[in-house]
């Protein structure tokens, strides 16, 4: 304990000084010192003086290291010879009456107590309240904290130079678990350099020669800095502890000042504290429903995990998952997304000026990083919720060098269905499961391996008679390779596979199977390379290997009339080389210049219909069919990708920012539905089918106020899309020979203006944002397809343009914590009836145009309650209870409206999905 | 939705958890902006054809659809030969005995009132197969009617089909007597019978299918009604009258969409209603929205009987229930006067002679005001 008071008291000293004169207590009398001091250590000047004058010296080895001292002095007093010395330092110095010397940093030591010191007023008591710690951590880690963060690393080998650069590499990794940290922030303040660590948590920043002290800040990290001296080129790995006090730390604290003064933008970053945040239908952490609340990004209804990006379509989004690509991210008809939430680590959104490493979707990236595993002790963690379940496992291979993790979920909403007294649901079956695994190994201290695999099945039946099966599987492998502390590269294998079959059985003679599948196999180099502190390079080469079974159909009993067929398999390669640099041109203005070179080629063996030029493609315009042999190419594609963007800081605290960049995608999703169902079915670009391509520009302003408490940031888009695929009337999808006949290249456009107000410490954070947005398309050239409204420009499905959103929580205590979240958005666009008709038996509707009016507005809140257990680290387990109520006023928002002719009658209807107030309660726990 | 399990707080939870909500929704009134001309009816290839006129309305319009009248309707054919169509009332044009060539291509002419000229595209015209068998089986509680048809031609791919249903019911009273000039008597068999009667009603839905992913034109066992089995239709006795006819494909497309347009039942997954483009159109403005899609054909039909008696004996089918009322003697002018009740059993008491009789309402007792008490022609 009596660490704890010399803490306490140092501190109270500390703050007291604030409100006194520096300089106060050099009126003390001085003795006189006289001599040569040249080139000499601090400590060996101390030491010379200690032995002439009955004075001792206190202060921190890092004075010594750092100060050389030369002076010439003749009968100057003590406190004026030490004033000289440290003139230029942050270095203060105190002399007390007991003829003892404090070198201390930033505050002197303040010798005397103020004279108020004993007296019972408000400003003493505020100070000492102040002054006493919240929360202390164990004493032995603090010890060992702050042991590290006043030790003095030296780096590299001092050969004398003075001036110059150097650089200094290496890992951020969690204390605890030895995991990389993601995204935390080191820089120094002194001259202002910093930089952000990368997915594998390492990082690289060029700093002048000498002494500077490092910062760490990291999401969910306790914040810590190291003390280095830079000689020449280094290592340094940091260790950093993870703040136990998971509700205290909150939100997105990392990088406080990313959104003034870094150049990324349209860029979100999420952390998995963040997202368990955020109440949700089933209780169960998503992270696809977190990142529909960002502005920008919007899902067409409840239900549907698909998203739509800055007016982009579910099937543009890039969905990563340790690198591998997702096909389907949902889980029973989207109510959950395919990501184990103990699994995974953090989440990175790229809605605009998309790094030039990524390619081949329209609208957006997003990548999800799982955690690679605890390296020093086993864990686990799981949680137990109404309808799912889930554990992970995970612990040291070899210590320190090798973790694994693996995490599964269930659901058990399969015994749940069949309790309900209605034939529709009883006789329903939904079941999915998902696994997770990661293995990583560090073979030394330049090469490291990680494998990932990722497997989920879903499997439903509605109303008996048809059952849907779905799955993906994923698996990636990567070596990373660090040439020297500038230079490293990644090679990455990634396979992903994603998969369906429908089965039908109620009738024999109808009874059939039909099955969709694509596979992918990539190859990936990047290279990183930090030649110095102004530029960062990117460079590198993929390829992608593409093989689809667009459906096949086979009938499924002896008795079946059904005729077997089998769409042509399509196989393609898609291949990119990509070269960005980022230039730091002065403190104020950074730019980042990307090109990525994009190639695509269509492969045989196949049979592919040529269609009369000029013509709409329709089964009267077929003029041939050419058979392509096996690996012959049917069609290439390939086209220059720009990423340019800019960022100027205009004061300490705001900037501005400019982007542009174009993507080309080259596989499309064909969904006859406004939803991302389970049927969807993907088709690669041939000769008859255009790649898309997508141009957008963004400018951005971005604010901190209070102290970077509060960010505030306001990003204008626009947005061309080109040959992206709408479909045509009656258009369908499954087992169509010639897809190109149901389908259009539409063109589209899509603007709007996201504004955001995010407060990410404090008991109450959270953010609210608001966005203004819209997304047309239009058909209107008549040798492509038929003209739709008119050829005018028209709301797509999920054009909406009003959108607000507010997350907040509110901590009561650091056990006990609640979240409200609003969300508002304008009502999807809809074809409406106009009229009805008699056709001779029944009344039926007329159609008005296409999207020319919408369902109601959307509006929901959701109230959750957080209940940690107690902080106590030496426990067995650490659990915690979610309560939820999702849609808390029960408003019956609708997910679609449609109209039907019953017995002859026209009748409307709206259907709602969660239209009641949803409760949940999910036990959370690790060990 | 019946709840059995009232007690299960689990049904309760899930409940609350799935149940999504379908509720009635009507928008703002949406005004039509026009009222488009409707055509209905086929051209009948071998027989009497009529073609209906019609206008569309507003949804929420409670009217009969306004008809279009005292128009000029001709099927011409590509050479040339005219049939002209006279008008019968309510908007329909008939001609008794068409008779077309299936080597000839046929449009349907109209020219309004107003002087508008409309004319559908050439249609081939397509025979239909006979129909092979129509039958029912007893599954889950419905009784589902299946029809098998084919082509030995391998001409015909597109089917589509109609009915007719012609059931037999009965009141829930067998009225033995009824009152008529301030006296109940008895009745007699030159009464007209009150207590079996039949009722009809067309298709309302749209029944379409087709042989194309079959290895030969056939359809097997096309699912085209089902009826529960508390409905009154299987009550007694059903007998349904199949109609079949033969589509091209475009008409066959034509009908899907409208089908999925105005018949889908709400699910998650449904695709987008879209505007559905018909093979007739304005001569003058080419623009404007014209319903309906022509189609020249011939009609196959097959008839069969659904006896209750052949059900299975654990359904509870459906039994008519009313309130048995009494008057007594002193107050029968009163009550029956008006025909609103009528006497159904006499109640007799120490005498010989009724001391008042059992009524019930007039519904619960005469079939004739719900249907036909003439036996069908066709009833077995």
């Amino acid at each position: 304990m009596t660490h704890f008071y010399r803490a306490l008291l140092l501190v109270l000293l500390c703050c007291m000084t604030l409100t006194v004169p520096v300089h106060a207590q050099q009126r003390n009398e001085s003795p006189l010192i006289s001599g040569s001091f040249r080139n000499m250590t601090f400590q060996d000047f101390v030491q010379r003086l200690e032995t002439r004058l009955p004075y001792k010296f206190y202060y921190e080895q890092a004075v010594a290291d750092s100060l050389m001292v030369n002076l010439e002095v003749e009968g100057e007093p003590l406190n004026q010879a030490l004033s000289q010395i440290l003139k230029g330092t942050d270095y203060k110095f105190a002399i007390t009456e007991q003829r003892q010397v404090f070198i201390t940093r930033q505050n002197p030591i303040m010798t005397n107590l103020p004279s108020n010191f004993f007296k019972d007023d408000e400003e003493a008591k505020r100070n000492s309240q102040m002054a006493t710690p919240a929360y202390l951590p164990q004493q032995q880690d603090n010890k060992k904290r702050i042991q590290s963060e006043i030790k003095l690393y030296e780096i590299g080998t001092p050969n004398g130079s003075k001036t110059g650069k150097a650089n200094l590499a290496g890992t951020l990794r969690d204390a605890n678990t030895g995991e990389p940290i993601i995204g935390a922030h080191i820089y120094i303040e002194s001259p202002s350099i910093g930089t952000a660590s990368d997915q594998y948590g390492y990082y690289s920043l060029s700093l002048p020669v000498g002494r500077h002290e490092l910062n760490i800040r990291a999401v969910g990290l306790k914040n810590t800095k190291r003390q280095v001296i830079l000689h020449s080129d280094g290592k340094l790995d940091i260790e950093v502890e993870e703040d136990i006090r998971s509700l205290k730390e909150v939100l997105v604290e990392a990088e406080k000042d990313r959104n003034v003064t870094g150049l990324q933008m349209g860029m979100e970053r999420l952390d998995i504290r963040t997202i368990r945040q955020v109440p949700t239908a089933f209780g169960e952490t998503d992270i696809l429903r977190v990142v529909l609340t960002l502005p920008g990004v919007k899902s067409v209804g409840e239900g549907a995990t698909g998203m739509n990006v800055r007016g982009g379509s579910t099937d543009q989004n890039l969905i990563l998952l340790n690198d591998a690509t997702i096909y389907n991210p949902s889980h029973l008809f989207g109510f959950f997304s395919a990501f184990n939430p103990d699994v995974i680590k953090s989440v990175e959104l790229y809605k605009s000026a998309v790094p030039a490493r990524y390619g081949g979707r329209l609208s957006s990236v997003l990548e999800v990083t799982s955690r690679e595993g605890n390296k020093k002790q086993f864990s686990g963690t799981g949680g137990i919720g109404l309808l799912t379940s889930r554990l992970t496992l995970e612990g040291p291979i070899i210590k320190d060098k090798t973790s694994i993790l693996v995490g599964g979920r269930s659901t058990y909403s399969d015994w749940l269905l069949k309790k309900i007294p209605n034939k529709s649901f009883s006789n329903s079956e939904a079941s999915f499961y998902d696994v997770n695994t990661h293995i990583s190994h560090e073979i030394n201290e330049k090469n490291s391996l990680y494998l990932t695999g990722y497997m989920s099945k879903d499997r439903f039946k509605l109303a008996a008679d048809t059952l849907y099966r779905f799955q993906n599987q994923n698996a990636s492998l990567k070596w990373k390779h660090n040439f020297h502390n500038k230079l490293y590269s990644v090679v990455t294998g990634t396979y992903s596979h994603y998969g369906y079959d429908i089965s039908n059985e109620e009738n024999a003679a109808n009874a059939s199977k039909m099955d969709f599948g694509i596979s992918q196999t990539g190859m990936q180099i990047d290279f990183n390379y930090f030649p110095d502190s102004k530029h960062t390079l990117d460079f590198g080469a993929s390829a992608i290997r593409y093989e689809v079974n667009p459906g096949s159909l086979v009938p499924n009993h002896a008795e079946s009339l059904i005729k077997a067929d089998k769409l042509q398999q399509e196989k393609a390669i898609e291949s990119a080389l990509y070269l960005s640099d980022r230039y730091d041109i002065n403190q104020n203005l950074s730019i980042s210049a990307g090109l990525r070179y994009s190639f695509f080629t269509a492969l045989g063996q196949r049979d592919v219909l040529q269609y009369a030029p000029g013509m709409p493609k329709t089964l009267n315009t077929i003029v041939d069919t050419v058979s392509y042999g096996s690996g012959k190419s049917i069609a290439t594609y390939h086209g220059p990708e720009f990423r340019l963007s800019a960022r100027y800081v205009l004061s300490g605290n705001s900037s501005v920012k400019v982007s542009f960049n174009r993507l080309r995608q080259y596989v499309h999703m064909l969904s006859n539905t406004a939803t991302m169902a389970p049927t969807d079915t993907w088709k690669l670009s041939d000769s008859n089918i255009k790649p898309q391509v997508g141009d957008q520009v963004a400018v951005g302003y971005y604010r901190n106020l209070r102290a970077n408490t509060i960010e505030f940031s306001a990003e204008a888009y626009y947005k061309w899309m080109q040959d992206f695929l709408d479909y045509r009337s009656g258009a369908s999808i499954i087992m169509n020979h010639h897809i190109e006949t149901d389908v259009a290249n539409a063109e589209g456009k899509a603007y709007g203006v996201e504004l955001m107000l995010k407060k990410a410490t404090g008991k109450l954070n959270g953010w609210v944002s608001y966005t203004y947005s819209r997304t047309m398309v239009r058909l209107d050239d008549p040798a492509v397809s038929e003209v739709i409204n008119r050829g005018e420009w028209y709301a797509s499905n999920f054009d909406k343009p009003h959108d607000l959103t507010m997350i907040s929580n509110y901590r009561f205590s650091q056990r006990f914590s609640t979240s409200v979240n609003f969300t508002y958005s304008t009502g999807r666009p809809i074809t409406l009836p106009l009229g009805k008709y008699y056709d001779g038996a029944s009344h039926r509707i007329l159609y008005s145009d296409r999207n020319q009016y919408r369902i109601p507005d959307y509006y929901r809140v959701d109230l959750a309650l957080n209940i940690e257990g107690n902080h106590k680290i030496a426990k067995l387990a650490h659990s915690s209870w979610t309560v939820a109520v999702y849609n808390l006023t029960g408003r019956k928002n609708p997910y679609s409206v449609y109209f039907k002719s019953q017995k002859g009658q026209i009748r409307g209807y709206k259907m709602s999905i969660f239209g009641h107030p949803i409760p949940t309660i999910t036990y959370n726990f690790k060990f | 939705m019946k709840i059995r399990n009232w007690k299960n707080p689990i049904v309760w939870l899930v409940m609350l958890l799935v149940s999504g909500c379908v509720e009635p929704y009507f928008p703002e009134v949406l005004e039509s902006p026009s009222s488009f001309l409707v055509v209905n009816g086929f051209l009948n290839a071998n027989g009497r054809t009529s073609i209906q006129l019609l206008r569309s309305q507003n949804l929420n319009d409670t009217e009969a659809p306004p008809a279009e009248e005292s128009a000029t309707v001709v099927v011409e054919s590509e050479s040339g030969e005219r049939y002209g169509l006279h008008e019968i009332g309510y908007g329909t044009y008939m001609h008794p005995n068409l008779q077309l060539r299936t080597d000839m291509k046929y449009r349907l002419y109209i020219r309004t009132k107003s002087g508008q000229e409309y004319a559908s595209d050439y249609v081939e015209v397509k025979p239909a197969p006979a129909i092979d068998n129509v039958h029912w089986k007893a599954v889950n509680g419905e009784v589902k009617v299946y029809v098998n048809t084919h082509d030995a031609n391998n001409n015909t791919h597109y089917y589509k089909w109609e009915y007719e249903q012609t059931w037999q019911f009965r009141t829930a009273f067998y009225s033995v007597f009824r009152y008529e000039n301030e006296e109940v008597v008895q009745r007699t068999p030159s009464d007209s019978p009150i207590y079996i009667c039949w009722k009809s009603e067309n298709s309302t839905t749209i029944e379409v299918g087709s042989s194309v992913k079959l290895n030969e034109d056939r359809i097997n066992d096309y699912n085209i009604l089902s009826i529960p089995y508390n409905s009154e239709k299987v009550s007694m006795k059903n007998s349904i009258l199949i109609k079949q006819y033969a589509l091209t494909r475009e008409a066959f497309e034509y009908l899907e969409l409208l089908k999925k347009n105005t018949e889908s039942i709400g699910t998650l997954f449904d695709p987008l209603p879209s505007q559905l483009t018909s093979n007739i159109r304005s001569l003058s403005n080419p623009n404007e929205t014209v319903i309906g899609y022509m189609t020249a054909t011939t009609m196959s039909t097959k008839r069969i009987f659904v006896d209750s008696r052949d059900l299975p004996r654990d359904w509870r089918l459906y039994n008519p229930t009313c309130e048995l009322d009494t008057v007594m003697n002193g107050m029968l002018k009163e009550r029956f006067e008006g025909g609103s009740l009528v006497p159904v059993d006499a109640i007799y008491g120490m005498s010989p002679d009724p001391i008042g009789y059992t009524a019930a309402l007039r519904p619960c007792v005469d079939c004739t005001m719900q249907g036909t008490n003439v036996k069908p022609a066709f009833w077995e």
